[in-house]
């Protein structure tokens, strides 16, 4: 009886002195530049990749001395056992990119992780409030990706050295059908917010609150059912935020909008924006200034246009402003996907996208070359 | 604290395989010694590591790490097997079985997506939650079902110890093997039922 009394006094005391879950932080990004120079800007040019012939997925983080460090999932093919994710890290004066290497493999996952780990997938990456990098990454021990489980590595130096690997508990069922493509948030009371998927019999959104230690302490649902995943949230106060979502149900295929006005707390029904969507990711970012910029596969059928949209009330409406892809020379698969953009301090866009699944593509371009006329 | 989650996560999947290897090969059928020297065999095989994994890690990976229940019930399933005779009560085991199995049904459709209520959130901290659970235990501490008490309060424990990775108090209650476990164990009692009752009318009839 006093156990029993002991137990649920400790669970009672957990509950009631949890702290309330704050807003988004907000800036995400703590100083950027308030203008970009006039003069248009824009170059393009592939990551290196001299190992592995099918590459997808990438992402990327503003790291010290305004450089990026970007990281990919490669080898023989998707899905296959050699597959692992990569890094390569931007030089801006030089506008070049240092040689590749690999972060984690399937044999260093598994032994960390204490478990059998049968292939890799997408890598996000983020920083918390104290300005660690964060790796999130997708591993499958059974089955396709719909057995999939998170994982997240930790840097105290800019993505030179990691932590070893620690899984994220997300789901009741085996742990399964979580993955991530979205890029990661900072809340107010120094969470990290991690949007997920879930794609084993239904698929739709949620968004996770992690603590310093990288554990799962709170979820939000963001949609349900089977037709929407990959959501990307982009705050633009600490209550505010738009979320844009990959679609995957019936016609007409169009991207997902949800929003919120409480922090993340509640969000509002999934709906269709008059962008079209060919079931495939995309990429927003808030730009300096409050438009909303959003990378698109702008097609209901394929994956070969890559464009660009700009929104000047926060997602009501778009304007399309720029056509990534395809450009010249073509890649030898016509698909350029899977994007993924920042804006940096000092004020120039990224985007970093699948290019014919053999390359990984970076885009620098200004707000000076989004508005003006191709 | 990993490692330490680790451990917990290996030795709870371990159980589990033992339990399986002992109820598959039936031992209680063996000799005594017999029976000892197949478990520690077996403890043997699932643990030492083989390159990098032992055979328990591929179980973990496959199945994630276990909820008390389980334990409890793979611990019950050994003790049976190595000593002959069964430790947990048929009243006991049928309270945990109903209780695996609405919780099985109130948690898993909706956690999977079937709505936008997620059941799942609530093991985050839930004042209504920890309230139902308290309840749940003294209706079974009324009833003296303590094998329903002695599996929330173990379950309680292990997670305000952080035993595992996760930080969901449903976790440490329930997972699909406890419940399918459940759902099959009280499906085949009322078969059985239905068969007794058949074969009570039969023999009247005649």
């Amino acid at each position: 009886m006093v156990a029993a009394a002991l137990a649920f006094a400790g669970l009672y005391a957990r509950v009631l002195t949890a702290p309330a879950p704050g807003g988004f932080a907000f800036p995400q990004t703590p100083a950027r530049a308030a203008s970009s120079p006039a003069k248009p800007f824009f170059s393009g040019e592939l990551l290196p990749n001299s190992t592995t012939a099918s590459v997808h997925s990438a992402a990327a983080a503003e790291i010290s001395g305004g450089r990026l460090r970007a990281f990919w999932y490669g080898g023989s093919r998707e899905g296959a056992s050699d597959v692992s994710i990569y890094t390569s890290v931007y030089a801006p004066r030089e506008g070049s990119w240092s040689p590749e290497h690999v972060v984690v493999n399937r044999e260093f996952a598994q032994r960390h992780l204490r478990r059998y780990i049968r292939k890799l997938g997408n890598p996000v990456v983020g920083r918390d409030r104290s300005g660690r990098l964060c790796l999130f990454f997708v591993s499958v021990s059974v089955g396709g990706w719909a057995g999939s489980a998170i994982n997240e590595m930790v840097s105290d130096d800019e993505g030179e050295t990691w932590s070893p690997p620690r899984r994220l508990i997300t789901s009741p069922f085996f742990n399964i059908s979580t993955l991530v493509k979205g890029a990661p948030l900072q809340f107010s009371d120094g969470a990290m917010g991690l949007p997920v998927y879930h794609e084993f019999l239904g698929k739709f959104g949620e968004l996770l609150r992690l603590d310093a230690e990288g554990r799962v302490i709170r979820k939000t649902r963001l949609s349900w059912g089977k037709s929407s995943l990959q959501p990307v949230i982009v705050p633009r106060s600490a209550t505010e935020a738009v979320g844009l979502m990959r679609y995957a149900g019936d016609p007409p295929d169009r991207i997902l909008v949800i929003r919120t006005n409480d922090g993340g707390a509640h969000w509002s029904e999934p709906v269709k924006t008059e962008l079209p969507n060919p079931n495939a990711a995309i990429a927003s970012v808030l730009l300096a200034g409050g438009d909303l910029l959003l990378a698109f596969n702008n097609a209901e059928e394929n994956r070969e246009d890559l464009s660009l949209a700009l929104s000047a009330d926060f997602g009501n409406k778009w304007r399309l402003v720029r056509k990534l892809e395809p450009g010249s020379p073509p890649a030898p698969v016509s698909e350029y996907s899977y994007p993924w953009m920042m804006q940096d301090q000092a004020g120039d866009i990224h985007v970093l996208y699948t290019w014919g699944r053999s390359r990984i593509k970076h885009a620098r371009f200004n707000r000076g070359w989004l508005e003006s006329r191709p | 604290m990993s490692s330490v989650n680790a451990v917990f996560g290996l030795s709870g999947c371990a159980l589990f395989s033992l339990a399986l290897i002992a109820t598959v090969l039936r031992l209680q059928r063996l000799p005594v010694r017999v029976r000892h020297a197949v478990m520690l065999a077996a403890a043997l095989a699932l643990l030492v590591p083989l390159g990098d994994l032992s055979i328990t890690a591929y179980v973990r990976g496959a199945i994630g790490d276990l909820s008390i229940p389980t334990l409890v019930l793979a611990g019950g399933a050994c003790v049976r097997q190595l000593i002959g005779r069964t430790v947990i009560g048929q009243a006991d085991r049928r309270a945990l079985c109903w209780i695996l199995a609405v919780a099985a049904a109130f948690l898993y459709p909706f956690a999977l997506g079937l709505t936008p209520f997620d059941p799942y959130a609530l093991g985050y901290g839930s004042i209504g939650f920890v309230t139902a659970l308290l309840f749940v235990t003294l209706a079974a501490w009324q009833r003296r079902r303590y094998l329903v008490v002695l599996v929330v309060l173990s379950a309680t424990l292990a997670y305000l110890a952080g035993a595992y990775e996760s930080r969901n108090l449903w976790d440490y209650l329930i997972d699909p093997l406890a419940a399918l476990y459940a759902l099959a164990w009280l499906f085949g009692r009322a078969l059985g039922r239905r068969s007794v009752e058949v074969a009570d009318t039969k023999t009247q009839l005649v």
